[in-house]
């Protein structure tokens, strides 16, 4: 049950309130859905609405996206147009006026394209902990999650050069579908090599995943579907069964769908 | 926690009421203010039925904590209409059939005028995208796409848009074929 929903209006009371025992609400699309659907234990939530947490900052190349800043406030920013593609698959209008980008952050797969999007942009976190604030790579949290009581209070990551992120995402239905697979890349090619890569799945392990095995098999060779081909054997995946499709199928058009990111066909 | 006293915009008038924490927006609309057009449908926001405009977003009301939007501005359907008089989107749906049993037609048309509002002239693509959170088991959405593009063209002024002439339905006097006279089988 409910118990209480506090509303802090910045981001050391609403950290304040995490440390006491308070359970975060960012968007409530996955937790409030959860608590509509059955009766739980007592439960205190700290809103991150009024923390002032929302706002979309870019300097030169440099993009910080505070932690509340809502999936439609990042869909409607024509400086992050290369993020709009991965943000209009997921869900629908109006899901993504409440989602928000800390809490796609740890919402559980098939969801969490956006994670994924910013896996591969090698974005970093502002965390308000404990200790007072620190920077975390995405990658480290998403893997080992947050302490207890840890706020995510902002997201960094360096703007990717013109047509150099790919994101791509199969889905049951072509809109408002979770994942049966995702692919984010941000990815350059140097006289007909691959310069640089940096590669993210979803839907194909309990949390977003970054491929670094794939990422290894391309670094410095062509991009052909033979090499994409070996690319997509080269890391250990844990897909899983739900009601969009069964981890062998997953396992099983991933190839394909790394293709099609990397390749376009 | 004790209940908290919530004030928020709702349909251009302040309107105040007592929330407990677990009091959702829809809750709120639905059994305080007595305001029954957004619908509990799902209550997982996959459905739709439920959408209303949070300052002048669309969003599902079922996963908002009231208590979280104190200050905010709420509309909903009945907020839409001028007395008798329907606006255009929601005439729209009426010209072109686009409702059948009527439990997503609120959310629907909240979608569709938070699509309207931001983009006056939209594509037949950009409806569909508008609308992919509303589920509709009764019309097919071809009617609802089609109501909505005629609606923009309406709010645009555009005097190429026809006004649907609705048919005047002819109901056709049945001829009931005579019975065939009883085989000496049947009696």
């Amino acid at each position: 049950m409910l118990t209480s929903v506090q509303t802090p209006g910045s981001p050391e009371a609403a950290r304040a309130a995490l440390q006491a025992g308070a359970v975060p609400l960012g968007g409530g699309t996955s937790l409030m859905a959860r608590l509509n659907d059955r009766a739980g234990g007592d439960l205190r939530l700290v809103s991150l609405r009024r923390a002032g947490l929302s706002g979309i900052d870019v300097q030169g190349d440099t993009v910080a996206i505070g932690a509340a800043t809502t999936l439609a406030d990042i869909e409607d920013d024509a400086r992050l147009s290369y993020l709009s593609g991965c943000v209009r698959s997921i869900a629908s209008p109006p899901v993504r006026s409440l989602a928000t980008v800390a809490g796609n952050l740890f919402v559980p797969q098939p969801y969490g394209d956006l994670a994924a999007a910013l896996l591969a942009l090698d974005a970093e976190l502002d965390v308000l902990g404990a200790d007072g604030a620190r920077r975390e790579p995405l990658e480290r949290v998403v893997t080992d999650g947050l302490r207890a009581g840890d706020l995510v209070t902002r997201v960094r990551f360096a703007a990717p050069a013109e047509d150099t992120f790919r994101f791509h995402k199969a889905s049951r239905r072509r809109l408002n579908s979770g994942s049966i697979v995702t692919v984010a890349a941000r990815i350059t090619i140097e006289d007909g090599l691959v310069a640089d890569i940096r590669l993210a799945l979803g839907g194909l392990a309990r949390r977003v995943m970054r491929a670094a095995g794939a990422e290894r098999v391309l670094l410095g060779a062509p991009l052909n579907a033979e090499v994409v081909a070996r690319a997509a054997e080269a890391d250990v995946i844990e897909p899983f069964d739900d009601a969009y499709a069964s981890a062998w199928y997953r396992a099983r058009v991933y190839p394909v769908h790394l293709r099609r990111a990397l390749l376009g066909a | 926690m004790p209940s908290t006293i919530v004030t928020i915009e709702l349909n251009g008038t302040d309107r105040e009421l007592i929330a407990r924490p677990s009091t959702t927006l829809l809750s709120a609309l639905r059994e305080t203010f007595g305001l029954m057009g957004a619908k509990r449908g799902c209550a997982q926001g996959g459905c739709g039925s439920c959408t209303v405009l949070l300052d002048g977003r669309p969003v599902v009301s079922c996963l908002i904590p009231v208590v979280t939007v104190d200050g905010s501005a709420v509309e909903t359907i009945e907020g839409l209409a001028d007395g008798e008089r329907l606006d255009d989107v929601q005439q729209a749906f009426v010209d072109h059939f686009a409702t059948q049993c009527g439990f997503c037609t609120p959310g629907m048309i909240m979608s569709a005028t938070a699509l309207l509002n931001r983009k006056p002239d939209p594509t037949r693509q950009d409806v569909t995208e508008a609308i992919c959170g509303n589920v509709c088991r009764c019309t097919g959405y071809e009617p609802i796409i089609t109501a909505v593009l005629a609606a923009a063209e309406r709010r645009r002024g555009d005097p190429a848009v026809p006004t649907p002439t609705v048919p005047t339905p002819t109901v056709p006097t049945p001829t009931v074929p005579a019975r065939p006279a009883p085989t000496e089988a049947e009696v």
